[in-house]
């Protein structure tokens, strides 16, 4: 049986309105202190010295922290998940400029920054490299030892025989596409909270995988489960800023170092400086019929990864696998590396290690499109992948409906007739673009159902909550799981010491896995409940229903019996049980040679269209119309769908339109909101809409829809533009300098 | 150090005694009042988030220090709420219109279309929406505010 869902709002929508959700920058621990790094000027240097006992004699310091002295903590001062390259504090050397070298324990915030401002580092600047095809080279200064050629994860694909799909090709595409680093910009900086109570080391942090940070601080303090305890709250926005483990090894050991609990809440500044969006250089070669039909593809993607690998040694292979498109195509050749620079780490941000590629393939596709007289439409329809046809992984496609989202989002834009046309001195111009993306595989999910002898029922998961609705959306799925009504089930914030394991929220997987989870979890409590039940149940009649609170049979409705009667004819004072989801595959178990294996549970899917003007004497850009649509599998909650698709791509928008994070001399130099712009109000499309593609199937896998339409909205913008003009911009953001430039170089040209 | 003074607050039409420092920012000392729907992104006066209202005029508290506010009436989200609980109608407009995500930089757009309303004569959707030029949202909640606006400022059909 298929449970119906309403569309119901979130369920803290009026505390949120008010500003009276608890989120962790709003927190305090009895007694804090608070924690000020002090932050390296240089983006490459060896550490001569650092001179701390001016600091330390401030008023109200506490303790001085650096990395030669993390070792007298005996903590392991190294972390970051896939490498554990990344030191607490610089240890020896800095590799980018803003990483922390030391930090300052003070009773105020302004005693602790005073006390920074007085420790003094002395460096040895090395030479630096912050372009990643740079720093592959042989002349590349090496950043660290332990990995040559700069090398954070090269990944390759071999899918076919490439020599024989150029020999079939009538003609060959190539281009060259890039994307520079950006910011995910969340809203609340970074911020955690740390104490010892007793001997349990308990983390309050704004981060969207709580288990993650657990796994982290294990390590770094060498803690059993039962004596580490991470709490997160609402998240003022993630994005992947706040994926993995971030401040919490450093606000940890400041509180180890400290003696007492402490804060630590980055400036924003530093919070540009902690992790963005990795910059990348795609390289493209295409081999086509002259019907259209893609027949051979060669990609070469370089990744920047910054100065510390965070997630890049496993991102180089996840764009790998979407580096070729939502398309059918029999030859393909794909070398996809990620290499350390001097820069910020750059790490999962929405769309990402899909939304660089995209930006390649899709704009491609349009000037094949164009070249061989195709409508941009009709190529994509003849390429694109099908149920049952084999990707480049060499794994059979299921639930694909690339055709669907393709319709919805050409017939909001194109339906409407003609585009109208532009005044004079303006162009207008539509374009197209369709995306895949996996799913973060494999992961694991569990959440643990308890109900009591009052019939409420709290849900344990380490889900977090971050805006995308998770809280509300997982307890409609619990009540429709369970038969308990929705107002008598709570949902806690998220904390170890109460929810089991969960991988992460990130990689739009929240409401597909722990949807799962719960939903074993419900089966066993439903099994118990019909167990204890039994004899209330006199007739065998009509199936089991669970509603309301009550089990029955559909046969006797009449003879119901609550939850909670069931708990306490038994004498049970509560029923707890335990459900998993785990999913197999993925990344770790393709073939390294050739890249052959399942590297997706199930691929996301999304489609953006959008009809733009462009104003020739300035070169400014402005989307008129924007349609974007996502494969849902199910819908739980229309409204929130709606925000993901909306959201991803007002987001998107800043990034395909101006964002970019500049460096000059290793120097970053627009760390604010100043000179980095995010989109206002005042830039969105006049016209915004989205739909979301449902599974015709009786009980579908409900697909994440948290970044389906980010990765198209550039290249649909890219494609539409040049409709409208006959320009084609290879390098990100789309700003109107660049469109200008392309204008006038064209002018000259003819 | 600077020297800590008592200061005389109105904030969301109560007295308030409390210590601040030449120095403190009016966005933090409303935070460490316990009024924490005044948020902090920027901390240079660009995105809104930590808008409050001053003798009815929607301001940036980052960038303003607290001491240049005694005696005059600052509100906050918190005190556009009713003695029982009643929502301000931008609040109701925006809950029912889902005008949310992480919610960060919402209490803030309510202000900033609070000030816009108090202040204008013949107010319009347009005119809200450039109001909130300056109130960012990176989750892109843009739309669904839009839709509150509607819903808030009716307009004659043309
Ligand atoms: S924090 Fe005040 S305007 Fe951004
Ligand atoms: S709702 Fe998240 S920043 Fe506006």
């Amino acid at each position: 049986m298929s449970e119906t869902f309403a569309d119901i709002p979130m369920i803290d929508a009026r505390e949120r309105v008010t500003g009276a959700i608890p989120m962790t920058i709003d927190q305090a621990m009895p007694g804090m202190a608070h924690v000020k790094v002090v932050r390296s000027p240089v983006p490459h240097g060896l550490i001569r010295s650092i001179e701390t006992s001016e600091a330390a004699r401030m008023p109200g310091v506490r303790a001085v922290l650096t990395g030669a002295s993390l070792a007298e903590l005996g903590v392991d001062p190294y972390y970051g998940g896939l490498r554990n390259d990344q030191p607490v504090l610089a240890i020896d050397k800095v590799r980018h400029e803003g990483e922390a070298v030391a930090l300052v324990v003070a009773d105020t915030e302004a005693q602790a920054e005073e006390a920074a401002g007085w420790i003094d580092v002395d460096f040895e600047e090395l030479p630096f490299v912050t372009d990643a095809r740079e720093a592959m080279t042989p002349e590349a200064p090496p950043i660290h030892d332990e990995w040559p050629d700069n090398d954070c994860g090269t990944w390759r694909l071999r899918h076919g025989d490439i020599e024989t799909g150029w020999a079939l090709a009538d003609r060959v595409y190539e281009a060259e596409y890039t994307s520079p680093p950006a910011s995910h910009v969340p809203m609340e900086p970074h911020v955690a909270l740390a104490r010892f109570e007793g001997d349990v080391l308990e983390v309050w942090t704004a981060a969207q995988a709580p288990y993650m940070v657990h796994t982290a601080l294990k390590k770094t303090f060498g803690l059993p489960d039962e004596r580490l305890r991470i709490k997160t709250f609402n998240l003022g926005g993630g994005y992947g800023a706040k994926g993995g483990v971030k401040i919490e090894p450093l606000v940890a050991c400041a509180a180890l170092a400290a003696g007492c609990p402490v804060r630590l809440v980055l400036t924003r500044p530093e919070v540009f400086n902690t992790l963005g969006k990795h910059a990348a250089h795609i390289a493209l070669r295409t081999g086509v019929k002259t019907d259209g039909t893609i027949v051979a593809r060669r990609v070469r993607a370089v990744f920047n990864a910054g100065a510390y690998a965070v997630s890049s040694p496993l991102g180089a292979g996840q764009a790998m696998t979407r580096a070729s498109g939502p398309y059918r195509i029999p030859h393909v050749w794909i070398d996809s590396t990620a290499r350390y620079t001097n820069t910020v780490p750059t790490g999962p941000f929405r769309g990402a290690m899909t939304s660089q590629l995209c930006w390649a393939y899709e704009q491609q596709m349009d000037d094949i499109a164009h070249d061989l007289g195709i409508d941009p439409i009709e190529i994509r329809r003849r390429n694109l992948l099908s149920d049952g046809d084999e990707f480049i992984t060499g794994e059979k496609m299921h639930d694909v409906h690339f055709d669907e989202l393709l319709d919805d989002v050409t017939e909001a834009i194109w339906s409407r007739g003609p585009a109208d046309p532009a005044p004079a001195g303006r162009a207008r111009g539509r374009g197209v673009a369709v995306m895949i993306k996996s799913t973060l595989t494999p992961s694991r999910s569990e959440a643990r159902l308890r109900l009591d002898d009052d019939g409420m029922l709290t849900a344990f998961c380490a889900t977090v909550e971050m805006g995308q609705g998770a809280g509300t959306t997982l307890m409609q799925m619990t009540a429709a799981y369970t038969g308990v009504p929705i107002e008598r089930i709570t949902i806690p914030l998220p904390d170890t010491f109460q929810a089991p394991f969960d991988t992460t929220t990130a990689s739009s997987r929240a409401t597909f896995s722990m949807g799962a989870a719960i939903k074993d979890a419900a089966r066993k409590l439903k099994d118990e409940l019909a167990g204890l039940a039994e004899e209330h149940l006199t007739t065998t009649a009509g199936e089991l229903r669970f509603e309301g609170g009550t089990v029955f049979r559909a046969a006797a409705p009449e003879r119901a019996v609550s939850y909670a009667d069931l708990l306490r004819e038994a004498e049970l004072p509560a029923l707890e049980v335990e459900g998993v989801f785990q999913s197999e595959g993925g990344m770790a178990t393709l073939d390294p040679e050739t890249g052959q294996g399942q590297a997706s549970v199930h691929w996301h899917e999304g489609a953006v269209a959008v009809e733009i003007e462009v104003d020739l004497q300035t070169g400014k850009i402005e989307v008129l119309n924007c349609h974007g649509a996502c494969y849902a599998g199910r819908v739980i909650s229309p409204t929130r769908v709606r925000q993901q698709n909306e959201g991803n791509i007002i987001f998107g928008l800043g990034q395909a339109l101006f964002e970019e994070l500049v460096y000059d001399s290793g120097q970053l130099v627009n760390p604010n909101l100043s000179d980095y712009m995010i989109p206002s109000i005042l830039d969105i499309p006049k016209r915004l809409t989205s739909s979301a593609v449902e599974s015709l199937e009786p009980d579908p896998d409900v697909h994440g829809v948290g970044e389906m339409t980010i990765p198209c909205i550039a290249p649909a913008i890219g494609n539409a533009l040049f409709a409208a003009t006959g320009v084609r911009i290879h390098d990100l953001p789309m700003t109107p300098e660049r469109v200008l430039r392309a204008l006038r170089a064209r002018e000259e040209a003819s | 150090m600077t020297d800590r003074m008592p200061a005389l607050l109105n904030i969301n039409g109560e007295k308030v005694e409390t210590e601040i420092s030449n120095s403190d920012f009016l966005l933090e000392t409303l935070r460490d009042l316990g009024l924490t729907s005044v948020r902090g992104t920027c901390g240079i006066g660009i995105c809104g988030t930590c808008t409050v209202l001053v003798d009815g005029r929607a301001i940036s508290s980052c960038i303003t220090l607290t001491a240049l506010h005694e005696g005059r009436e600052i509100v906050t989200s918190e005190g556009l709420v009713g003695p029982n609980g009643a929502l301000d109608e931008v609040q109701e407009r925006f809950v029912e219109n889902n005008a949310f995500q992480c919610s960060y930089c919402i209490p803030a757009m309510v202000l900033m279309v609070r000030a816009y309303l108090d202040g204008t004569e013949d107010p319009t959707v347009e005119g809200a929406r450039e109001a909130l030029g300056g109130n960012l949202c990176r989750c892109g909640t843009y739309p669904q505010v839009l839709e509150a606006l509607e819903a808030l400022i009716p307009e004659d059909p043309v």
